[in-house]
């Protein structure tokens, strides 16, 4: 379809409302304020840097576990734990071994389990509150707007085509029809959170990987309100075995935060040898362990969400810097895998980006040559610092539990090299192997007490999306889904989508691959894990997806 | 023609609500623009397109309503009204109707449409009892607006309307009013625009009054009170008759006779 779009230009455009891009804005309105009050040239104005957001409100799309490490707000908003809503400070931090009967404290909690002087806190609420600082400071701030394509120029890029809105589910325009927006900016920065879509395009189109391709989790959580007395506010545990496999990685946690509210969930990493392996039922499974279901008895489920994260680390990143580009927080691997814990980097990559661009503004040069500023940030701040440590953690898992404590044992006495540096990983989706004609697992339903199917669980998600609308789940060749995939890996979309999205339906004598898009939680798992990767996954109309109120 | 529109904001619709007192629990939620309003907002917008003159938006409740304010802004309606009240989760439909006519009444106005009903309350008497308080006649469930243009000068404002009702089982009727009066839209009158960036931008130096509800001197008694609110409990049981047919059929006509007693 051809059509004329509407052109506006920034200064600073940036792709995401979450840890990363919010702070990207409210550094760089601060120093801009600070630079116009001293008088200097040329005049700057915070009015000229867009955000644009996906979900329906500012933090509505925002899940993370969370414990977040203060530092990096602490520089952002000095005298932040007066204002922010940061929940409780982690009082207790404990490292659990399951077996399928008991568990076991770890004697002395880990370091990477320690988190004395983090926060537990709702991520939606910080990211929220934080939204309302930036609009304070004059930025413009437009929720309901996703980038559904880069403006490609030279060797970089230039800005976004926002989403078009109004289009039916044959894309045909409706009565309300509005075409996206050309948003042309001087630099844009993409802070579009993990397996980021316009990042994804942009990685592959310019080259840009690292010598590891990115490795992700799935993490899917459970907000729960509990009988008084359950757990104290800051009680910090992350659990290790049962019922994953030693063969696979990944863990549980349970975040005590206040008013007998607490944070459940499991983390798994998206490179399983089983293709029909169902990380929602590994999660209501490990429920059902007698620790967490003490917890939870005579509890109320409040929330549920599910998202991927990315663990790849320091050999991961893309590079982050080209002409008129920056990419920041988790789009750009600014997480570390071995404490799991990113909101703080992802805080720090935003402003280092801010100031990168901010003397950009001043020279008036937007090239690769002055952007390259950010990735000398970088290796200078202490986001280098934490992730070089842990720069070969996650890989050393790819054989599973036992050897991944072998090789992070040697690692943590040499500072991160271990025995192999760098360790090279695979992408996860070619972990599968064949099922070899086995027929398909049951399907976990749930007790709809402790343990719940996934519809009940997308429900407490608050997703939404207009039914009548282009399926955001582009399927490049739905033959294969009925061939091929049938055959080799019996279909994992159905079993790894944590919202029921995909379904396998019978049509005569065939399959046919149903695709639920209105369930989507925006997890992004699907455009990860699946073993074809034919599943691209794009902005849906702006405002769809979870409503992560208090996650 | 100037054309004032009513906007509740009320709780998301897939927000996470927890019992607190004789209300929800409003400190963990996010809020919204009233579904049925939005309709209301679009055709305000459409007539203002049609016809000229300005769209207000009046909104009821505490700082947070501010910004489904500046939505309809962001829309394009021309100014706001923002009535402050913290307390007005407490209001019924004629305590909200007396302070939102209040505020009507010092306005110069030709036209008040307001949504059919709140999608949390859901009294739908809201916009009934303003039109009795500000003495203008009213119409409900309204499924198009024709506004007969001034006189043959064009100079004076238009004094009546064909409006279009829906009643019930696909039955719709065609009424005159006169203007000024009071009219509650049909949800599903028109599709909803969508803001745009320039709208949003264009929104933040629009006006926004605040006036509070003690100013407005109208006292915050209630009429009617929330004794109790509370989760319905599921009493529905859905038992499955299994067997060959001829046994389930037999199952089911003794059910139906013993247990419904239907036949």
């Amino acid at each position: 379809m051809t059509m004329q779009r509407e052109q506006l230009e920034a200064d600073v455009l940036i792709v995401g409302a979450g840890p990363a891009g919010l702070s990207c804005a409210l550094h760089l309105a601060n120093l801009i304020k600070q630079h116009n009050a001293s008088g200097a040239k040329p005049e700057l104005s915070a009015e000229n840097i867009y955000v644009l957001e996906k979900g329906r409100e500012i933090g509505a799309h925002q899940l993370s576990g969370a414990i977040m490490n203060p530092k990096a707000l602490a520089e952002l908003v000095p005298g932040f734990e007066k204002s922010a809503p940061l929940d409780t400070p982690v009082t207790d931090s404990a490292a659990l071994l399951f077996t399928e009967k008991h568990s076991y404290r770890a004697p002395i909690t880990p370091p990477p389990f320690n988190n004395t002087g983090n926060y537990v806190i709702s991520l939606s609420k910080v990211v929220k509150w934080l939204g309302g600082l930036v609009e304070a400071a004059g930025v413009n701030l437009f929720k309901e707007f996703g980038g559904a394509d880069l403006i490609y120029e030279g060797d970089g890029i230039a800005g976004v085509i926002t989403e078009d809105k109004g289009l039916d589910k044959n894309g045909k325009p409706k009565a309300n029809y509005t075409p996206g927006y050309e948003l042309r900016a001087k630099v844009t920065v993409l802070a579009e959170g993990t397996r980021g879509s316009l990042t994804k395009q942009l990685v592959a189109k310019k080259h840009l990987d690292n010598i590891n391709p990115q490795s992700y989790g799935i993490g899917i959580k459970e907000l729960w309100d509990v009988q008084p007395g359950k757990i104290k506010p800051g009680y910090v545990a992350h659990t290790l075995g049962w019922p994953i496999s030693t063969k696979m990685y990944g863990g549980g946690w349970i975040y005590g935060l206040s008013n007998n509210r607490i944070s459940i969930g499991l983390v798994i990493a998206l490179e399983y040898e089983n293709s029909r392996f169902d990380p929602h039922a590994a999660f209501q499974t490990w429920k059902t362990h007698p620790f967490v279901r003490n917890i939870l008895e005579g509890g109320k489920l409040v929330r549920y969400g599910a998202k991927s994260l990315p663990y790849g680390g320091w050999y991961a990143m893309p590079r982050n810097f080209m002409d008129g580009g920056l990419i920041a927080g988790d789009s750009g691997s600014f997480l570390d895998s071995q404490r799991l814990k990113g909101v703080h980097l992802a805080m720090k990559s935003g402003m280092l980006a801010a100031e990168t661009i901010f003397e950009a503004l001043k020279k008036g040069d937007y090239s690769a040559n002055t952007l390259k500023l950010y990735k000398e940030k970088i290796d200078h701040s202490y986001i280098k610092e934490e992730l070089w440590k842990v720069r070969n953690f996650h890989q050393s898992f790819r054989n599973g539990m036992l050897d991944g404590f072998f090789h992070s044992a040697i690692q943590q006495i040499t500072g991160g090299a271990g025995l192999v540096d760098p360790m090279h990983a695979h992408a996860g989706h070619e972990a599968y192997k064949p099922i070899f004609g086995r027929p398909a697992p049951e399907r976990f339903k749930g007790d709809g007490k402790l343990t719940f199917d996934r519809l009940t669980d997308v429900y407490h998600s608050g997703t939404r999306h207009d039914e009548d609308q282009p399926c955001h789940l582009k399927v490049q060749d739905l033959n294969i889904c009925s061939t091929k995939c049938v055959e080799e890996f019996g279909n994992p979309c159905q079993y790894f989508c944590p919202a029921a999205v995909y379904e396998m339906v019978k049509e005569g004598s065939t399959l046919k691959l149903k695709i639920n898009a209105a369930n989507c939680v925006h997890c992004k798992t699907c455009d990860i894990a699946d073993p074809y990767q034919i599943i691209d996954w794009v902005v849906p109309e702006g405002g769809g997806g979870p409503n992560y109120d208090g996650m | 023609m100037n054309i004032l529109v009513c906007i509740k904001q009320v709780p998301a619709k897939d927000a996470p609500l927890a019992i607190a007192g004789n209300w929800i629990k409003e400190s963990d939620i996010g809020f919204e623009m009233n579904e049925p309003d939005s309709y209301a907002l679009e055709e305000a917008l459409r007539l203002k397109e049609k016809h000229g003159g300005e769209v207000i938006v009046l909104s009821l409740g505490p700082e947070r309503v501010k910004q489904t304010i500046k939505e309809a802004l962001a829309k394009g309606a021309d100014r706001g009204i923002h009535i402050a009240d913290d307390n007005f989760a407490e209001l019924d439909p004629l305590g909200a109707a007396k302070v939102l006519a209040a505020a009507i009444g010092k306005e110069k106005i030709d036209l008040v449409l307001t949504g059919l009903q709140s999608d949390d309350h859901g009294f739908g008497q809201t916009g009934v009892l303003l039109a009795a308080l500000l003495n203008l006649p009213h119409a409900t469930i309204i499924m198009q607006i024709d506004v007969q243009e001034g006189s043959s000068s064009g100079t004076t404002a238009p004094r009546l309307m064909k409006l279009k009702r829906e009643l019930e089982a696909g039955w719709f009727q065609w009424i005159e009013c006169p203007l000024p009066a009071v009219l509650s839209i049909q949800s599903g009158i028109n599709k909803v625009r969508y803001a745009t960036l320039k709208g949003i931008m264009a929104a933040k130096k629009k006006e926004i009054a605040t006036v509070t509800r003690e100013a407005l001197g109208v006292s915050a008694e209630s009429t009617q009170k929330i004794e109790k609110i509370y989760v319905p409990t599921k009493t529905k049981k859905t038992e499955f008759l299994t067997g060959p047919p001829k046994e389930v059929a037999a199952k089911l006509v003794e059910k139906l006779k013993f247990e419904a007693r239907v036949i």
